[in-house]
């Protein structure tokens, strides 16, 4: 690990908890981080939606998927100036450039209101959802990583290790199916689907936890036996600290940025698309459904918002990541 | 209670007492001789509760008067009054049984051996439907998916309306009528409100068409308004529907032509008011759609007290769900899982599978070529192999038996890969061309299967098909090309639908100007406007037969298979699906 190489200069039998780094750069100031992460932030946005505004005018016609399958030409052509699809692409971009500037973020063809009402309703489903699975992953991804990481080839070791390149190697809406087959189906112990109480979550969650949580686990679990292979491990154990202790006071200062970089990763991954597909399988009324039903109707605004909002919440969570390494570890420069 | 128990038979006593007097013996007509002494009684016992001693006494004391004879024309069979209930066994049996409830003489319901009663609503749980995809608004005129049509349709009605079984039959008109040349004129229920409380009548029947006919307005149902310039009322139940000329499928467009109220505009896409069995409840966005009966209904109240419409877009969770017991109806299901399923039900539904043939691409000019293409597709074999037996052959006219237009004489084209061969020779194609079949995928089941299998089939006859797959949107695009543009299709696997149970919904196919047509046939043109003009049926019937028979000569399409729609459902529902695709929750019933 990149941090970890420069990081282990304390392994020289001194107590590593009173170990200063003197010759760390002094912290950029945090506000300055802030505003240029922010900065490349818009335009990564921009970017965004750019793409997906030149995809879903490119792909195809928004008055054909919504006229009936034998509309005349005319009929066609009303329903593309309802939809003011009659005018120049560029006008059109550049229009909803100024729309977005003020917030507006265009009126869903198909639900005849607000695109962003439609994204508004749905993002804190996404978000509760996200978070329980992130929940869940990373405690089987952290702690069975850690534990097996220290043990290398123990029984414990070898079952998790094998449930987690099992569960990362699946796709997740396959494992969804599973899931709703032999825990809702045949067991009766949560719903199938739907939002509809605590226990509607367990499942999705559950799904969304064992599949990222196995990716976690394989990193954590390198990475610490990577670490407890380094010398001083082997001086302090020598030295009578305990296994515990020695992992408890310094392995996990090494890993623990592991853990963290995963489990940010990881989330990041939710939010590009993981969490849409399991939101699919367990009819979850997050913004990946709205993406789906907005991509089959063809209903610009909705796709375009869903997708813009969720490039926010990746950029916006990439963002709290690097400040959260800023402050646990002095060593990143985050304004690098 | 035991007060209305004592007085039936204070005047079963009395009626006995006073046959005696007045009718004697003879009669055999039992219900005059009843009401005739219901009045005679009424003065004798009058007194009412001082006459109860005097007449319980009458049949105490038997022995004194000579006992009463009735004659009847027919011996009971038996004398279990369980068993029979003709009149002449209900002589001796009503005397001798008793029932929970009984008649008094002028037939008001009252206890009989219970003391008293009350129907229990049992408190189950309502009807759930799953959906795929969520319906964007639940304004039902401007939208005709399906899934928004499950709700819509319980929730709002239409002018006429459509049986079980396809038959357009009255529905919120109580008559109507071709007026004049261009104009249709209907009279409408009495006693019709809306959810809401507001009236329905001829302003809001004449304002719902207009709004679906404003240019401003977005909607699906665009097809039901074609020719209809305007509507407006005469009185205050008399609505004319004028037309662009003469127009024959009125009453059909009409029956899908949903009614709101007067000045009703977006609220309706949140906030659904219509006149039907069913309100409008709650919508939680992304989840569910749930409506309440409607207390108010002018119709039969409907059994299901409460239905939901569940989003579960996955189809193998709405299988898992229903297994579950979490829903009672899913709409599509596979041929295969009908084992999986607690129940299910199919129906031939009015859906057609065909291969479009482009009339003016150069190889396929001649008919002779695609009456051989017809012949060298197994029909049967498809229906059961890759629909497991759930479809049967297309009988070559896009229609089935009891639609209006159908052609009993036009026949199957049969399977006969040599004498398509024959065929292909006679028509100076020995050598055969290359052929591509176009196919938009996820849209209909069986797609891409059906266009590999008639690919192969045709390869067979000497005309080798290559398969290509298009995303459904951009499907629709381009099959709108037809030749003599170079990119127009050769081949494109369509299905269509024919919910108006009628040969007009083909118009589009078979006219020159119609948007889909591909066969630019002068006559078969001719015939299909002239039907569009004729106001008689019979005449209708006959025209659209001969344009049939016509086609049948030139083929535009491979005809391929009607197919079924197979629903799963829960072992509570009690439903027979209807043939017209719709999902009307009066006409079912769930058993406790």
């Amino acid at each position: 690990m990149r941090w970890s190489n420069r990081g282990s200069s304390s392994v020289d039998g001194k107590e590593p908890q009173l170990e200063t780094a003197p010759d760390f750069p002094s912290r950029q100031p945090i506000m300055g981080v802030v505003v240029r992460r922010v900065r490349d932030g818009a335009i990564t946005l921009l970017i965004v939606v750019t793409v997906i505004f030149t995809l879903a005018h490119v792909v195809g016609n928004p008055a054909i998927a919504y006229a009936p399958i034998d509309a005349s030409d005319e009929e066609v052509a009303l329903i593309e100036h309802q939809f003011g699809l009659d005018r120049p692409f560029t006008v059109r971009y550049f229009e909803y450039l100024g729309d977005l500037a003020t917030g507006d973020f265009g009126e869903s063809n198909w639900q005849k209101r607000p695109a962003l009402d439609a994204v508004r309703e749905a993002v804190p489903a996404t978000i509760q959802l996200t978070l329980a699975g992130i929940l869940v992953a990373g405690l089987f991804g952290s702690v069975g990583g850690l534990l097996a990481g220290i043990s290398p080839n123990s029984l414990f070791d070898r079952v998790t290790n094998f449930f987690s390149v099992a569960a990362l190697s699946v796709p997740n809406f396959w494992l969804g199916l599973l899931l709703i087959v032999v825990f809702a189906v045949n067991l009766g112990w949560f719903p199938t689907s739907g939002r509809y109480g605590w226990s509607s979550i367990v499942l999705p969650a559950a799904t969304l936890g064992i599949v990222h949580g196995g990716r976690i686990f394989q990193l954590v679990r390198s990475a610490t036996v990577e670490e407890i292979s380094k010398p001083y491990v082997v001086v302090a154990r020598s030295k009578g600290f305990s296994m515990p202790v020695v992992v408890g006071r310094h392995v996990l200062r090494n890993t623990g940025l592991t853990m963290a970089t995963t489990v940010g990763w990881e989330y990041v991954r939710m939010w590009g698309g993981a969490a849409f597909a399991i939101e699919y399988v367990f009819a979850w009324p997050g913004i990946g459904l709205l993406m789906i039903n907005g991509a089959n109707r063809q209903d610009f605004f909705v796709l375009q918002s869903a997708v813009i909002v969720a490039g926010a919440f990746v950029i916006l969570s990439n963002l709290v990541i690097d400040l959260f390494y800023n402050l646990i570890d002095r060593r990143i420069n985050s304004a690098g | 209670m035991f007060s209305f128990r004592n007085k039936s038979i204070v005047k079963l006593a009395v009626i006995l007492t006073l046959s005696i007097v007045a009718s004697g013996c003879g009669s055999d007509s039992e219900v005059p001789s009843a009401a005739g002494s219901s009045s005679a009684a009424a003065t004798t016992a009058a007194p009412g509760t001082t006459a109860a001693p005097k007449a319980t006494a009458a049949p105490a004391e038997p022995a004194e008067v000579e006992p009463l004879v009735i004659a009847v024309g027919t011996e009971p069979s038996t004398l279990d009054a369980q068993a029979v209930n003709d009149r002449n066994s209900r002589v001796f049996t009503a005397n001798v049984y008793e029932t929970l409830l009984t008649r008094t003489a002028d037939g008001e319901l009252v206890s009989g051996l219970a003391t008293g009663y009350e129907a229990i609503v049992p408190n189950v749980a309502p009807l759930v439907i799953a959906v795929g995809t969520e319906p964007s608004t639940l304004d039902a005129q401007a939208v005709n998916d399906r899934n928004s049509r499950v709700f819509t349709a319980n929730v709002y009605e239409t002018l006429l309306t459509r049986t079980a079984d396809g038959e357009l039959v009255l529905g919120l008109a109580s008559s109507y009528e071709a007026f004049d040349e261009d104009t249709w004129r209907f009279t409408l229920r009495d006693g019709v409100s809306f959810h809401d409380g507001s009236a329905f009548d001829a302003d809001s029947a004449a304002y719902s068409i207009n709004r679906m006919l404003d240019e401003d307005y977005e909607t699906q149902r665009s097809s039901y308004i074609k020719n209809i310039v305007g509507a407006e009322a005469v009185d205050s139940s008399t609505v004319d529907i004028h037309t662009n000329g003469v127009n024959a499928v009125l009453p059909m467009q009409v029956a899908q032509l949903p009614m709101v109220p007067n000045g009703a505009g977006a609220e309706l896409n949140e906030l659904p008011v219509g006149t039907g069995p069913y309100m409008f409840d709650s919508w939680d966005r992304g989840q569910s759609i749930t409506a309440v009966v409607n207390p108010n209904y002018w119709g039969l109240a409907p059994s299901i007290q409460a239905f939901e419409i569940r989003v579960i877009p996955d189809s193998q969770t709405q299988l898992s769900a229903l297994q579950a017991g979490e829903v009672d109806l899913i709409l599509d299901i596979l041929p295969e899982q009908t084992e999986l399923a607690p129940a299910f039900k199919s129906v031939a539904a009015t859906e057609f599978s065909f291969v479009h043939l482009d009339t003016r691409k150069e190889n396929l000019s001649d008919p002779r070529v695609r009456i051989a293409m017809n012949m060298a597709i197994d029909k049967e074999l498809m229906a059961e192999t890759l629909y497991g037996g759930f479809a049967r052959p297309n009988q070559a006219q896009h229609l089935s038996e009891t639609m209006l237009g159908y052609n009993p004489d036009v026949k199957m084209f049969p399977y006969d890969p040599e004498g398509a061969k024959a065929l292909l020779a006679e028509a100076g194609h020995a050598d055969g061309f290359p052929l591509t079949i176009h196919v938009g995928v996820g849209r209909y089941l069986r797609s891409e299967e059906s266009a590999e299998y008639i690919a192969q089939a045709l390869t067979e006859i000497g005309l080798p098909t290559t398969v290509k797959l298009w995303e459904w949107n951009e499907f629709r695009s381009a099959s709108r090309v037809k030749a003599p543009e170079p990119e127009a299709m050769d081949m494109a696997y369509k299905w269509n639908s024919n919910e108006w149970f009628d040969a007009a919904r083909m118009t589009s196919f078979a006219t020159i100007g119609g948007k889909s047509n591909k066969l630019w046939n002068e006559d078969v043109t001719a015939l299909f406007e002239a039907g569009a003009k004729t106001l008689d049926q019979e005449e209708r019937h006959r025209l659209y037969q001969d344009a049939w028979a016509l086609i049948h000569e030139n083929p535009h399409a491979i005809y391929l298979l009607q197919q079924d729609l197979i629903y799963g459902m829960s072992e509570r529902l009690d439903w027979d699906p209807r043939l017209d695709d719709e999902y009307l929750i009066s006409g079912m019933s769930l058993l406790s």
